[in-house]
């Protein structure tokens, strides 16, 4: 039967030009609501070669796509028609068995985020090693040696040391650069990237990126390139495909769907990606007035203990880590001060610090008073300094209703009247946007962007005079977070609260912040106004991070959208 | 494995040793009530409860008795039995090595059955087999021992059929055979609660390293399904069940006492409800510190293992 396949195969796979053609393709998941589409009537084609984008935002299909063509699907899924051919064979056809033999060695793949898909208990070098005795029939030697080179290619410096470590003994590029090493391996005919850098920091995701326009040149390999970022998108794909509630809405090449987009949604889109040189923020405050003043402040993570300091007090400083050390800077009333950085570089710390949730060293100054140490911080100042964090689903209650989770901080700092509670949250829910009969729901029944606006409504509830909005727009989708962002700069604009902001986007924080401060390995590198973001004596590393950013083409486009 | 890590649990575990010592002793020694009038009842004659009192340094303050009692420790000497008037040692030697035989023969038992049967059930997740599972599971962690016990005797040594004899002991190097057929029925008895423990967590463990975006990755480089789940996916379910394995040690040393009273097997559990009743201090003493040795000796065990199961533990 196999045999008689590729037989009836075997003439289209002659003429055809494409590596991967993908035709009329549909596709339903079973539910307890019946059958859901997922990827509706998709014609996709990867000429030999190229690198095809598939663009969309969380819940798209455009997973589904990349899981239908490696043909792993979880078993609810029902395919309702269509083809997918790798070089003219049709996939549909194979048998699971069959399609052991062509994955990772005809089409492989690299996923979003390598601290996952690399198995933590096995060296990195046997986790490349396997897939070329698989497929390639190697022995452990050969393997291992073959191995090596191919790790030397993406760029590791010492490719044979990198063999022996485990995942966790290697950083978030270099485990990126395994994973891809293994996708290149067996000379694949296609490698699917699902969003290869979403997961890493700017830097890193530059190189990576810059990595696979290299390895593409070099081995001629065509690829899908799987991404919710356009202006990533842009620099690495010839032709883009816009997805949107599993339809593609739009194709084309990525300089005409940049400059001329005919779909709404595509418009939508590239008018949500945060460009640095559209201001949305507010005005800055006419006369600066200092409202936090931190001085020296250091947090020490893993400090030794008093026993350990009074037998090894040479270790003091090399035991744990420093989250933060010597960091300074001054956030002024009612101003939205950005703070940037990769993760790690101490950004959330500070925010940590500020809350009153991190024991710190050094000196705290809120409106003028001096905060000696977190258990000085009292119910006032936590009133006072309110904070958002990254996931509305974890900071978020799910057992209690919308309206409850407002209703705390009115009673606990005594906002208003008892009587008068369930008005006060019908405003705050009108405030963020949201109709007042969300007060009857619960946190599960919103979407993640309107749950993220419960977050920020309970913090402007207790009317604050600092919040901290810790990556706050990290986990939303693109056309979501613009609002979100929006609605921060409005309400502070409304109440004149500050705002500390804390992203590693800078396009974004371009955008909304009155001044930015850098951070970089727990230290603070720079500090400057947003007018100065270019300006040459910015420090080497915040240069490093504007220039990795990537920054669309044809700002005129957006601003008419 | 880090040097300083190893260091670090045996420290703690020395210290844990000399925590119970100390609860040991005071638990038998220091509570009210005079040891000698209990042992020769309330009508001894107070020249029988000095001259006893002399005999077991009751006469002297707690802490010199405490010290001399470790120190004997150290060298070896638990004292001398009450009752038995042989030296503890001996005593308890010859009943831990019975014990230490029927534990590891069900230990040894739960491992082999229980590790693959657990993750047999995650890889069958959802079939009749994984069902049928966790049905035993459930009711061999509801059931207590002396039903399970009493259960087996009916089943398989009742009189008429009797398959295994139902107690009684035969050491291995008197006849082989006949240590298997008497071990059997108390170490299924011991091994069946432990079995359905362990097979859950192996269970859970495998279901949710089979669902990591990692085993995701192995099975879409196209590896078989058999390198997949033995290479990938079965010894990062293991650190689990090695540690429920070390805390059911703990629970096996308590089901000892009451399996060997069932099945008359003349291992620790017996020797210390005899010594209990006859209130037999220094081997009540011996036993109780025995068994604590044993289970905090095993939990250093299982964390070595659990570290060189997971690399990332080793440094932590």
């Amino acid at each position: 039967m196999t045999a008689q396949t590729l037989m009836k195969d075997a003439p289209i796979a002659a003429t055809e030009k494409s590596a991967l053609s993908i035709i009329d393709y549909s596709l339903s998941y079973k539910t307890a609501n019946g059958l859901i589409p997922a990827l509706q009537n998709i014609d996709l084609t990867i000429p030999k070669g190229k690198t095809v984008g598939l663009v969309g935002e969380s819940g798209s299909g455009k997973s589904s796509m990349a899981w239908s063509i490696m043909r792993y699907l979880p078993s609810n899924a029902v395919e309702t028609g269509g083809a997918i051919r790798l070089a003219g064979e049709e996939l549909l056809d194979y048998t699971p068995f069959q399609m052991m033999d062509i994955r990772g060695r005809r089409m492989s793949m690299v996923f979003q985020d390598p601290s996952t898909s690399l198995n933590p208990t096995i060296r990195l070098g046997e986790q490349i090693a396997e897939v070329l005795m698989r497929h390639r029939g190697l022995t452990k030697v050969q393997a291992f040696a073959e191995a090596e080179a191919a790790l030397a290619r993406t760029g590791i410096t010492r490719p044979k040391e990198m063999l022996q470590r485990f995942p966790h003994e290697a950083s978030g590029g270099e485990k990126q650069r395994v994973v891809i090493a293994t996708a290149f391996a067996c000379e694949p005919e296609l490698i699917i990237f699902d969003e290869p850098t979403t997961a890493l920091d700017i830097l890193t995701a530059r190189q990576i990126l810059d990595l696979f326009n290299q390895l593409r040149d070099e081995t001629n390999v065509s690829a899908l390139y799987i991404s919710h970022d356009l202006g990533l998108v842009s620099r690495v794909v010839d032709e883009v495909n816009v997805l949107h509630k599993g339809v593609i809405v739009e194709r084309g090449a990525v300089d005409e769907v940049f400059r001329k987009p005919s779909a709404p949604y595509t418009r939508q889109l590239i008018g949500a990606v945060p460009n640095p040189d559209r201001w949305i923020g507010a005005d800055a405050p006419a006369e600066p007035q200092t409202l936090v003043k931190l001085d020296k402040i250091g947090v020490h993570y893993g400090a030794p203990s008093r026993i350990q300091k009074m037998f090894w007090p040479e270790d003091a400083d090399n035991v744990g880590f420093w989250g933060a050390k010597d960091v300074a800077f001054e956030v002024r009333r009612g101003e939205l001060l950005g703070v940037v950085g990769e993760s790690g570089s101490g950004k959330s710390t500070i925010a940590k610090v500020l809350a009153g949730l991190q024991d710190f060293e050094g000196r705290l100054e809120f409106d003028g008073k001096n905060v000696a140490s977190r258990k000085a911080i009292d119910r006032a100042y936590r009133r006072r300094v309110q904070i958002v964090f990254q996931h509305p689903d974890a900071s978020l209650n799910p057992r209690q209703k919308i309206g409850k989770i407002l209703s705390r901080p009115l009673k606990l700092y005594g906002i208003v009247p008892r009587d008068q509670i369930k008005a006060r949250i019908a405003e705050l829910l009108e405030m963020v946007r949201l109709p007042a009969e969300f007060a009857d729901r619960y946190p599960h029944e919103l979407s993640g962007g309107q749950k993220q606006r419960v977050a920020i409504a309970r913090a402007f509830a207790a009317e604050p005079e600092l919040v901290i909005c810790d990556e706050v727009t990290a986990a939303l989708d693109v056309s979501v977070q613009a609002a979100v962002a929006e609605l921060l700069v409005k309400l502070q604009k409304d109440t004149g609260a500050a705002c500390v902001f804390i992203t590693h986007d800078l396009n974004l924080i371009r955008q909304l912040a009155h001044r930015i401060a850098v951070m970089h390995h727990g230290k603070l590198v720079d500090f400057f106004d947003r007018a100065d973001a270019r300006s040459d004596d910015r420090d080497a590393y915040t240069k490093a991070l504007l220039d990795a950013v990537p920054v669309h083409a044809a700002p005129q486009e957006t601003a008419s959208a | 494995m880090s040097r300083g890590y190893l260091i670090r649990r045996l420290l703690a575990v020395f210290l844990v040793l000399a925590i119970v010592t100390f609860a040991v002793f005071a638990i038998t020694t220091m509570l009210p009530g005079n040891a000698a009038i209990m042992i020769l009842g309330e009508y001894a004659t107070p020249d029988a409860v000095a001259a006893l009192e002399r005999q077991l340094h009751l006469d002297q303050p707690w802490y010199t008795q405490y010290l001399s009692w470790v120190g004997g420790i150290l060298h070896g000497d638990f004292g001398t039995s009450l009752r038995l008037s042989l030296p503890v040692t001996e005593v308890v030697g010859e009943a831990f090595a019975n014990s230490a035989m029927l534990a590891l023969t069900a230990l040894v038992v739960v491992t082999i059955t229980a590790i693959p049967l657990g993750a047999l059930a995650a890889i069958k997740r959802g079939t009749a087999m994984d069902l049928g599972l966790g049905l035993f599971s459930y009711l061999g962690t509801a059931l207590p021992e002396f039903v399970t016990a009493t259960l087996l005797l009916v089943f398989f040594a009742a009189p008429q059929q009797g398959i295994f004899p139902a107690g009684g002991f035969v050491a291995p190097w008197e006849s082989l055979t006949g240590f298997g057929a008497h071990v059997v029925l108390p170490a299924a008895t011991l091994g069946l609660v432990l079995m359905a423990h362990v097979a859950r967590q192996v269970r859970s463990e495998m279901s949710e390293v089979l669902s990591s975006d990692y085993i995701r990755a192995a099975r879409l480089k196209g590896l078989s399904e058999k390198r997949v789940i033995r290479r990938h996916a079965l010894p990062n379910s293991l650190a689990p069940a090695v540690a429920v394995i070390s805390l059911d040690i703990g629970y096996l040393l308590g089901g000892i006492i009451v399996v060997e009273e069932i099945f008359a097997w003349p291992g620790l559990g017996r020797l210390l409800i005899y010594a209990l009743e006859n209130r037999d201090l220094p081997v009540i003493q011996a036993v109780t510190l025995l068994l604590a040795t044993v289970y905090a000796l095993s939990n250093l065990l299982s964390d070595i293992v659990i570290a060189l199961l997971d690399p990332r533990v080793r440094y932590a």
